[in-house]
């Protein structure tokens, strides 16, 4: 792997970091610091954002694009032509499907209605999912026991509902849930279904964040449209699309844009979210903090080397007497030179090893302190091993010419 | 190799200290050969320039002016490495403070010259433990220099120099900082050596040890004076 003088070079460098233990060990130990807390910081920044991207994908995928009614208001007053508007349809949804017909693999529709829900054990006013399309999956929802809708269901607006974990418990907590019918404002629902429990805590010891998605009761949209809250428009309260390709959804969003601009008279009466977007520009802020904490590692690393560069200082005269009997010996300013770089090199080398281990034990234990899971990524590792070699390097280059540059007459006179 | 060629051979020497008003001039032109097995005190009091000369001839430091050379190889104009390789193969140095490094261990020592001639690494331990017996320590190989006696850190910095099997065993004040009888026990070590055909030039301000040489020289003011033949 190595030539057999550097293999020489750097089993006489370690020969001599071994002797000078004391003065080597202050030396690794800039590196160390540079090192460790490049890699850490980077892990816990990785740590936290991947925890937060396990959260988006839980919700149902990053991939997505949600488009909800929105108040175009001006000056208070919403404008005539908004006035006039018939909100966001379930044409909208069709068209903009269509519109992304060999793009997205999938679309639901939301329409949402309040009313009293009752059964043997509650009664309590709740809201109301109608639900339509991949509801399910693209929001992150599976069925436990039971059933999901059919076609049927969905088609002819049967009176069929799927509960959450916490809606089922809190109307039926005991006994079968499946086949048990709940009155919903006046309609008789048959429970085909439920949910499993969706959990996430962000850190172990916070609460549940989706606790309220365990509070659904999900019914066909058509249902709602039909006997709840509906209108001979079809209006719906939320449309989703999911796709198969994160990059085209910008130019999608573009042209649903312009689609819905057009059937809503130019009025901006509608939100287009972009999940993916919101999550590039989280990354983005998220590279913020990788960069303070490359700059603080980087800072680590400068002190470091002012440590090896005074500890060289510190120890000068032992170094000159030395360079001065090996000149004397036979050594030439390159072999001098040569030697403190191959020095430096395993200094920095080992530096580094120890210093990816502190590292990793000192993000494990900020991230179990956060109470978030340890992410790290191969590049941090690179990026620290690069930063403390690069710094390493540099720091050793000066007092390497230095010694080389001595003359060998006043090395050995040197006091 | 013919072994009528003179190990040193310096003509019209010259070393200059310093420049225009502050000049010193160390050495004025010195002329002197060393032939092979020859064993030569360079002698003189304090400020005379034979460490100048002792530098020169070590290749440590360069003349200003005249010619030198060593074995047959001029020295001037060569350049730093070469002068260094030439330290390495055909100088052996002993020094009066030992200039042994404190760290490393005796072997170590005396492997140095052999790491910077290239010499494999299973080889140089064979060699730098065959030269320790023959000056007499073989069993201190593994310590550091500290735990030596005087005497015995010079023994080592022999054998250092011994290394290469140079052609020229340079030596200053090698008595200098040794008691009376170490220091005799050193210089039979010397007596030795050139007995056996080294040759060698001896550095020092003490007439007792010039008189175990073969030949005086010695320097005043930066230039020969007598240069009178003793009786082997």
């Amino acid at each position: 792997m190595f030539s057999g003088a550097f293999r020489e070079r750097l089993f006489e460098a370690w020969v001599e970091i071994r002797e000078n233990l004391g003065r080597s060990t202050l030396q690794t130990l800039g590196v160390v610091l540079g090192v460790a807390s490049v890699l850490g910081g980077f892990s816990i920044s990785d740590s936290q954002r991947k925890r937060s991207d396990e959260r988006w994908v839980k919700l149902g995928g990053m991939d997505r694009m949600s488009v909800q009614p929105s108040q175009a208001v001006k000056d208070g007053q919403p404008t005539a032509l908004q006035n006039a508007n018939l909100g966001l349809r379930n044409e909208d949804a069709v068209e903009g499907e269509g519109l992304g017909a060999t793009t997205t693999t999938g679309v639901s529709q939301e329409r949402r209605a309040r009313a009293r829900v009752r059964s043997a054990y509650a009664d309590q006013d709740r809201q109301i999912t109608g639900i339509g399309g991949d509801y399910m999956a693209l929001n992150g929802y599976t069925v436990e026991k039971g059933r999901g809708f059919t076609a049927e269901d969905f088609g002819d607006g049967r009176a069929v509902a799927i509960l959450g974990a916490e809606s089922a418990s809190t109307f039926f907590p005991t006994g079968e849930i499946v086949g048990q019918t709940v009155r919903v404002g006046d309609i008789p629902v048959v429970v085909v279904g439920t949910f499993s429990e969706k959990v996430f805590r962000f850190r172990e010891n916070q609460g549940n964040q989706f606790w309220w998605r365990n509070r659904i009761i999900a019914v066909p949209s058509t249902l709602v449209a039909r006997r709840m809250s509906g209108d001979k428009w079809q209006r719906v309260d939320r449309v989703v699309f999911r796709f198969k390709d994160l990059n085209v959804m910008e130019k999608f969003g573009d042209g649903l844009s312009s689609l819905l601009l057009g059937n809503h008279r130019q009025q901006e009466d509608f939100r287009i979210d972009d999940i993916a977007a919101r999550i590039r520009k989280r990354r983005s802020q998220g590279d913020v903090y990788n960069m303070i904490f490359m700059l603080s590692g980087i800072l680590s690393l400068i002190g470091g080397g002012m440590v090896n560069v005074n500890i060289q200082m510190a120890t000068l005269k032992e170094r000159v007497r030395e360079v001065g009997v090996k000149m004397a010996i036979g050594a030439s300013g390159g072999e001098i030179f040569k030697g403190f770089m191959t020095e430096a090199l395993l200094i920095t080398t080992l530096g580094s090893v120890v210093g990816l281990l502190g590292g990793v034990a000192f993000s494990k234990v900020i991230t179990s302190f956060l109470q978030i899971p340890l992410f790290m990524q191969p590049v941090s590792f690179i990026w620290a091993f690069v930063l403390a070699s690069g710094f390493g390097f540099a720091f050793a280059l000066y007092p390497a010419w230095k010694a080389s540059r001595l003359s060998p007459m006043e090395a050995l006179r040197y006091e | 190799m013919t072994t009528d060629r003179p190990i040193i051979e310096t003509a019209g020497l010259t070393k200059v200290f310093g420049a225009n008003g502050t000049a010193v001039h160390a050495l004025r032109g010195i002329d002197l050969t060393v032939a092979r097995g020859e064993f030569v005190a360079l002698v003189g009091p304090s400020g005379s320039g034979k460490s100048t000369l002792m530098a020169i001839i070590g290749c440590l430091d360069s003349p200003t002016a005249g010619t030198y050379a060593i074995d047959g190889v001029m020295v001037q104009g060569l350049s730093g490495s070469a002068l260094a390789r030439i330290r390495n193969e055909k100088i052996g140095f002993v020094f009066q403070s030992y200039n042994l490094l404190p760290k490393a261990s005796i072997v170590r020592n005396v492997e140095l010259p052999l790491l910077y001639a290239g010499v494999s690494r299973k080889e140089r331990r064979r060699r730098a433990l065959e030269l320790l017996e023959k000056v007499g320590i073989p069993e201190k190989a593994n310590v550091l220099p500290a735990v030596l006696s005087g005497g015995q850190r010079q023994r080592v910095a022999i054998a250092r120099a011994l290394a290469n099997t140079p052609a020229l065993l340079l030596a200053d004040e090698p008595t200098g900082a040794l008691d009376s009888k170490t220091g005799e026990e050193v210089l039979g070590l010397f007596q030795e050596l050139n007995r056996q055909g080294n040759t060698v030039v001896l550095v020092t301000h003490d007439p007792h040890i010039a008189s175990l040489a073969q030949r005086k020289v010695e320097l005043r003011d930066g230039l020969v004076v007598s240069p009178e033949q003793k009786a082997a």
